[in-house]
């Protein structure tokens, strides 16, 4: 493994663990979601670059388009617990009280 | 240039560890700022100027502009940075998993594996990263289309979703 592969796949790893074993704020957890999307898209234009296939340049282009969407939705819920709750602290999503 | 690639990516690893440990979300965001503008650097390294280009514009200046204006729904009178120890556990924790996992691989790693093959890209007359981004909009137009009616799906879904008054997740206010 070469270390810039090591670098992006560990970037990825963190960022998916830093996800699951989030603490207070949805918020991080949604940043967390962030720094998982950027370590694909440097891994794929990366990828692209590496192996000298420019027609693969096009999927970090797209990628990044449709993450956008996907924080976007993402901040929207944020939005949507904060007026409802009060807070986006995860202990507030509690309605499922076992 | 090996130096300075070597120097990025630790920069990049220990600023994904800074978001993943969960400071704070203006913390937090600062540390994705850094991941990304250190990983446009390593993007550039490469070769790839456009999409490091690209990267800045719509990621920094635009996605995480918007979180930074969310993150006034996470304030908090004590906001965590990373000197609290809950945080710097989890940094520390990561630090060592990374250091850890780098040990496992480090013993085949040379001088000449932080940089690709030619360093000297900076002179070509097509940059290659910018003349596979127009195949999307020649060869791969249907997918342009597909994508535009994604883009108008997501915005029909967050305004469904921010809509409160009458029906949707707020409540009136």
């Amino acid at each position: 493994m070469t270390p810039t592969h090591f670098t992006i796949s560990s970037a990825f790893l963190l960022g998916m663990m830093g996800l699951a074993f989030h603490r207070t704020h949805l918020l991080s957890a949604l940043l967390c979601l962030e720094a998982m999307m950027l370590a694909l898209f440097i891994a794929l234009s990366l990828w692209s670059l590496q192996l000298d296939a420019t027609g693969c340049s096009t999927a970090p282009m797209l990628m990044l388009a449709f993450s956008a969407c996907e924080a976007s939705a993402g901040l929207a819920l944020l939005v949507a617990t904060a007026r409802t709750h009060g807070t986006d602290h995860m202990q507030a999503l509690n309605l499922l009280q076992c | 240039m090996a130096y300075i690639m070597l120097t990025l990516l630790i920069g990049m690893v220990l600023g994904v560890i800074s978001v993943a440990s969960n400071p704070s979300p203006y913390f937090a965001a600062l540390g994705l700022v850094l991941v990304a503008g250190v990983g446009c650097v390593v993007l550039m390294g490469h070769g790839g100027s456009f999409l490091s280009l690209v990267l800045f514009l719509i990621y920094l200046g635009g996605m995480l502009v918007v979180f930074a204006y969310c993150a006034a729904l996470a304030a908090e009178p004590y906001p965590e940075a990373w000197g609290e120890w809950s945080v710097l556990g989890s940094v520390l924790g990561y630090l060592l998993l990374v250091v850890g996992a780098g040990s496992w691989f480090w013993g085949g790693w040379y001088e000449g594996m932080w940089v690709p093959v030619d360093e000297l890209i900076e002179f070509s007359v097509v940059a290659a990263d910018s003349g596979g981004v127009a195949l999307m909009y020649s060869l791969g137009g249907g997918l342009l289309v597909v994508s535009a009616w994604v883009l108008l799906l997501t915005l029909l879904v967050v305004l469904e979703l921010t809509r409160g008054l009458a029906r949707g997740a707020l409540r009136a206010v």
